[in-house]
């Protein structure tokens, strides 16, 4: 079957690709481009660890197919960090205790970007229900909430 | 997990779609947001020759009210048609099966076409190929049997969207756009009765709009689930009211939604609903927990939903 | 609490963090190597069958496939934990004994091919009778899934102590109760993958592990290769829980395949396939019968445990007997009796977990409650009566020294007015506590000690060897952070090389509780045979008395003049300098019963010391759906001493999801061999929005061995925060519980009996 060409963004480059049709964007992430923070824990769409954000919004994207992002901007977790400094989300997640196994990491810490870039002081209510979007195994979530906390304070 | 092979073509319009559709003899599937193809397909529970993109379609993502009604594009994303206002403020059955449904993150993802259309669900028909290979083909996939109530003659896996149970208890209308041409008509009339191929749409088929009478409605939904995100409903039963008119309808449990239309609504009405509904409930053994305690959820549900109804307003 | 530490004791950041959040922690599924292969793996329809032939021929030349292997390309050797059971050939060539078993495999140049590739190996299969439940498994004339296993019984591990029916019928109160609970699913959240690479005689591997060297030898053996030619490299890992401790098909298929083609090959495993075919959990039936004196006191014991164990073996007598030592280990049981059963079923493997036994341990606890009412005592005075202290021996004849238990139930409870709360009993409300010990490792042979290696260099740098191995809990950080505080130099200047089995040293690995007690402590011995070396040379050059001597913040300093100093570096070049470079070893070996054996001799000192913990949950009962809400949930843990209290907490919280809130929602759900949640959507892993408003409270009992005091990092919880909520229902409801998990139609069901039971 022919490849497809696909120009996207990815972290604020613009990448022009070859890719199979039935490609997921995890895929093409993750073997074309070298970013390997976003995992397959399920492919299914049911645990969130392959999340990243497309247009501003947080995507499973293992369920997205690497065509229908051309000409969309891409962030990962490999573009939080901007000239060397990390993002506050990065920062608290270390700081608070939040990463253990760290396999569900990337994917949370996108999905708490894409929940502080569109309301600055989210409550801990709120923190808890974004991030019920995506499962963790390891911490039980009270780190990461407060992490999620901490980050949007530094932020402000 | 691999994906088996098709092709991709993004539709700029309706009658692109359609065109494709033809071109590909129907072995197509339409892609909205992908949250409940996707899944199939990597189960290959379906194995398209090609994948339609509707998304690029502009006119599938408007909401504007015109003579009376609020009309939703099939593509408006949930997350959207929740943080509408006329939705808050006017529908609060459909405000809250949009908040219950799934979580967030898939919320901001999946369309209101896409979860009307949802295909329906089974613990033993949302598996894997080699899984059902090992069990054998069930009605659903082609096969004989249903493979979870023994001699069974119908398919009785769940139609699980939140949202068109409150679009039915709200009186939504759909439009549909195919080769045929343009239709119009109650929500309650996609659904065939047939868990093997759950809806009426005529091959080909798009959903393109969902229209909602603008009257202001008191309303609830209420959904049994065990995780309070992620998870779909085990059942759900969405109320809605206006003056002394409604409906209750009741989902989950089955291929089809139960509907009950209210007149002259009084102090027993929701209780003689809920004895009903619990009649007509056939829920099995096709989800986890048990059939008998999701039905007599739904009389919990019904009464629970209604309760809260009544309260709305004094 | 005085913390007389440089970084002991502090709350530091882990030294893995920044590379997980930045995206750059390299997994095994992230592993790329150039010609590298991607494997798939064909596997089992039946859930018993006879293999009467496999035939590779076809799947072999599809274009791009490099190499295939079924169980008769191995050599046939059976590998098994314990030398009674050696049971697993990896790639079976008799008969398959559970769906998803491994059967034949293909290396391929991308996975598609590889997938497409299974379609054409052709396996003809004899179906024979299958058996799924333990109890039927074990009766006369059922089918024989292991001809070596009688009736199907792995493992029975018999236990004797004192005279238990002389005290049962002595016994003012006596009650036996039956739980049950569904076997859980790890849901670790990378699923399993394995990269082998053979080259000019070596054969490197990464896969993540609990233990590398336990992992290598066993290949080692099933290979046929010389032990260091056996390499399992470090890898980061997304979790193990007890399920990734011992060798697996997939290490097999993917060396084989490696071998055979000449290129590294990559296998990584679907979500699926990690449910059905890496470890399971085992389904338990536990017949608990107690003995109580009128003043509450235990005065026998009596217990019937059956352990669904699947179709192989797996860690045997080991998870065969936990519940009942973590149980022993807290409690004073003067007389008992325990036989546990773990019986084959033609379902997958069952292993070891971090929260294993929940309806034993819950169903004791619960048990105990009730009985306790009976006597006119609460939860806690009765755990208080019959919780074990420091100096006691337990029933088995192991030795408590540090015990932090009681402290554990009298803060769990002043925190969350356990008292008040459990004395105004309200409907559909309720409050429940659970106690249980840890064993901090458990006989391992010449496996159960640690040994670390450690190097100065020039500029100061230390360069930190150990086998200690971290699956997501902490162990990196905490062998860099018990190193930084020996030898006085920060964190970030330690770099550490751990679970490398070409370089590293024995340990246990992350399983059997011993990374601080046994792993952390060698780092210590290590780095305090290093810190001699520097403050002999320091004291001789800065003229004081050894014992004057300090090491903090890379500076040797005399403790009386603190500007009287030198920087380590400038000592570390004197020494090289002297050819005594700092470099030194260091073991730790805990003190146990080496003639303890699970099944043959089960008494005996099991560990060096023991963790103690109390958690208590709150729950709330909606009496028409009978769901269960956890509002709080407190637990308090005797770790010895926190080395990174941040990541005992962490330990803790973790614990509460995967054992507390579990206890309402997790469970596999079956039909007949076939797994029906092997996802992550329909088996229930909590969410945030389902866990309840958590406090921890660290207890800290100084145990005389672990290093600095500390002993382990928040095990317990794992292990009773079952327990903890099971008795919250169990008050709640009125009565006992009888199956886990307690989902609403359980919960509703024992509402609707208490009403009808009510006189």
């Amino acid at each position: 079957m022919k490849t497809m060409k696909v120009t996207f963004r990815v972290n604020d480059e613009k990448v022009t690709l070859q890719v199979r049709p039935y490609e997921t964007l995890l895929e093409t992430l993750r073997e074309r481009l070298d970013l390997i923070g976003a995992k397959e824990a399920c492919g299914m769409g049911a645990c969130g660890a392959c999340t990243v954000v497309v247009n501003g919004i947080p995507l499973r994207s293992c369920l997205v197919l690497t065509p229908e992002v051309d000409g969309a901007s891409v962030t990962t977790v490999e573009g939080l960090r901007k000239d060397g400094k990390l993002h506050p989300l990065q920062e608290a997640f270390m700081e608070k205790g939040a990463v253990q196994c760290g396999f569900c990491t990337s994917g949370m810490i996108l999905t708490a970007k894409a929940l502080l870039d569109r309301n600055k002081r989210p409550t801990k209510k709120e923190i808890t229900k974004t991030i019920s979007s995506n499962i963790c195994r390891c911490t039980g979530y009270k780190k990461i909430v407060e992490a999620v906390e901490e980050a949007a304070k530094k932020s402000v | 997990m691999i994906l088996p092979k098709f092709e991709y073509k993004k539709a700029e319009n309706i009658a692109k779609a359609i065109a494709f559709y033809e071109r590909y003899n129907g072995k197509v599937r339409y892609l909205a947001g992908g949250t409940d193809l996707i899944p199939l397909v990597k189960l290959r529970l379906s194995t398209p020759m090609a994948i339609i993109d509707l998304k690029g379609i502009e006119e599938l993502k408007a909401i504007s009210h015109q003579g009376g009604w609020l009309l939703i594009g099939a593509n408006v994303t949930l997350f959207e048609l929740k943080n509408n206002d006329t939705v808050r403020e006017y529908f609060p059955a459909l405000y809250e099966s949009l908040d219950a449904t799934s979580c967030e993150t898939l919320q901001m993802r999946g369309t209101i076409g896409g979860n009307i259309l949802q295909d329906t669900r089974c613990l033993l028909y949302n598996q894997s190929l080699e899984w059902r290979t090992a069990r054998g083909f069930c009605f659903k996939m082609g096969g004989e049997t249903c493979n979870v109530v023994p001699n069974a003659r119908a398919c009785f896996s769940n139609y699980c969207s939140d949202n068109a149970l409150s679009l039915m208890a709200l009186s939504a209308s759909v439009k549909l756009a195919g080769p045929q041409g343009e239709r119009k008509m109650r929500l309650e009339k996609i659904f065939s009765g047939d868990g093997r191929n759950p809806f009426t749409l005529m091959p080909g088929e798009v959903l393109t709009e969902i229209l909602i009478p603008m009257k202001r409605s008191k309303g609830a939904y209420k959904k049994l689930r065990v995780r309070d995100s992620i998870d779909y409903p085990l059942l759900g039963v969405a109320v809605s009211i206006k003056g002394n008119t409604g409906k209750v309808c009741v989902g989950g449990i089955g291929p089809t939604p139960l509907v009950y239309n209210l007149k002259n609504i009084n102090d027993s009405t929701f209780k003689d609903v809920a004895e009903k509904a619990y009649s007509d409930a056939r829920p099995v053994s096709n989800t986890t927990l048990s059939p008998d305690y999701r039905k007599k959820m739904v009389s919990v549900l019904i009464q629970r939903a209604s309760k809260k109804v009544l309260q709305e307003g004094k | 609490m005085e913390n007389e530490f440089t970084t002991v004791g502090k709350r530091v950041v882990r030294s893995d963090s920044l590379a997980k959040v930045t995206g750059k922690a390299c997994y095994t599924a992230d592993i790329k190597l150039p010609g590298m292969l991607a494997a798939k793996v064909l596997r089992s329809p039946y859930p018993h069958a006879k293999i009467l032939r496999i035939d590779l021929k076809r799947a072999l030349k599809v274009p791009g496939v490099k190499a295939a292997i079924s169980g008769f390309d191995t050599y046939g050797i059976k590998w098994g934990v314990f030398r009674y059971t050696k049971d697993h050939p990896m790639l079976p060539t008799d008969k398959v004994r559970y769906i998803g078993e491994d059967v034949a495999a293909v290396a391929a140049v991308d996975e598609e091919t590889a997938q497409e590739a299974l379609s054409y190996i052709r396996v003809d299969y004899e179906p024979l009778p299958a058996v799924f439940d333990p109890e039927e498994a074990m009766q006369e004339g059922v089918s024989q899934i292991h001809k070596e296993f009688t009736n199907n019984i792995n493992i029975h591990v018999h236990i004797d102590v004192g005279k238990v029916d002389e005290a049962m019928n002595k016994a003012f109160l006596v009650r036996e109760d039956t739980f049950k609970a569904a076997g859980e699913a790890y849901a670790m959240m990378e699923p399993y993958a394995v990269v082998a690479s053979y080259k000019n005689g070596f054969l490197d591997l990464w896969m993540p592990n609990a233990g590398p060297h336990v992992r290598a030898k066993a290949l080692s053996n099933l290979l046929k290769i010389p032990l260091n030619r056996v390499r399992i490299r470090h890898i980061n890992s997304g979790g193990a829980f007890g399920g990734r401790s011992e060798v697996s098909p997939g290490d097999l298929i993917a060396s084989f395949l490696s071998i055979k083609a000449g290129r590294p090959v990559k296998l990584v495993l679907s979500r699926e396939e990690n449910a059905t075919s890496t470890r399971q959990v085992h389904d338990i039936i536990a017949t608990v019968k107690t003995g109580m004196k009128k003043d509450g006191t235990i005065v026998a014991k009596d217990y019937r445990v059956v352990f669904d164990g699947g179709a192989y073996s797996s860690t045997g007598p080991i998870a065969t007997s936990i519940p009942f030592y973590v149980y022993e280990e807290c409690y004073r049981f003067p007389n008992v009796r325990y036989n546990g059963y773990r019986v084959f079923t033609n379902k997958g493997i069952r292993g070891m977990y971090g929260c294993h036994g929940r309806a034993f341990l819950a169903g004791n606890e619960a048990q105990m409650d009730f009985m306790a009412n009976e006597l006119g005592m609460d939860p806690m005075e009765i755990r208080l009566k019959n919780g074990l202290t420091s100096g006691e021996v337990t029933a088995t004849k192991s030795k408590i020294t540090s015990c932090g238990l009681k402290e554990t139930i009298q803060k769990a409870s002043e925190r969350t007015g356990f008292k008040k709360k459990w004395a105004k009993t309200q409907r559909f409300k309720g409050i429940g506590m659970g106690c249980v010990a840890m064993m901090c490792g458990f006989p391992m042979g010449f496996r159960s000690g640690s040994s670390c290696y450690v190097k100065m260099n020039e500029d100061g740098q230390v360069t930190l060897v150990t086998g200690v191995v971290d699956n997501g809990q902490g162990n990196e950080s905490l062998a860099i952070q018990v190193a930084s505080e020996v030898l006085g130099v920060p964190m970030e200047d330690i770099n550490l090389v751990n679970a490398d089995t070409e370089v590293t040293n024995l340990d246990p690995g992350s399983y059997s509780q011993a990374s601080t007690f046994v792993g952390a402590n060698a780092v210590k011995v290590a780095c305090e045979n290093a810190r001699r070396k520097i403050v002999a040379i320091a004291a001789e050059k800065l003229g004081v008395k050894e014992a004057d001597i300090g090491l903090k913040d890379r500076i040797a300093y005399s403790k009386k003049t603190p500007d009287n100093k030198m920087r380590i570096s400038w000592v570390v070049r004197e020494a090289f300098f002297r050819g005594e470079p700092i470099v030194a070893t260091g073991s730790f070996f805990p003190k146990i019963d080496f003639e303890r054996e699970w099944v043959s001799r089960p008494w005996g000192q099991m560990a060096g010391t023991f963790s103690f913990g109390t958690s208590v949950a709150e729950v709330v009962i909606d009496r028409e759906t009978g769901k269960v809400t956890i509002p709080h949930f407190t637990a308090a843990h005797d770790c010895g001493r926190p080395i990174n209290p941040m990541a005992v907490e962490g330990q803790m919280e973790g614990s509460i999801e995967q054992a507390g809130v579990a206890t309402i929602m997790e469970g596999n759900l079956w039909e007949g061999g076939f797994l029906l949640n092997p996802d992550l959507l329909e088996y229930k892993v909590p969410l945030a929005c389902d866990m309840p408003d958590i406090e921890t409270i660290i207890v800290s009992s100084r145990d005389p061995e672990g290093p600095f005091g500390a002993k382990e990092g928040g095990l317990t919880v794992r292990m009773n925060a079952h327990s903890a909520v099971a008795c919250a229902v169990s008050n709640a409801t009125g009565t006992v519980f009888r199956e886990l998990p307690l989902t609403p139609d359980r919960v509703l069901d024992a509402l609707e009996r208490k009403k009808g039971v009510k006189r």
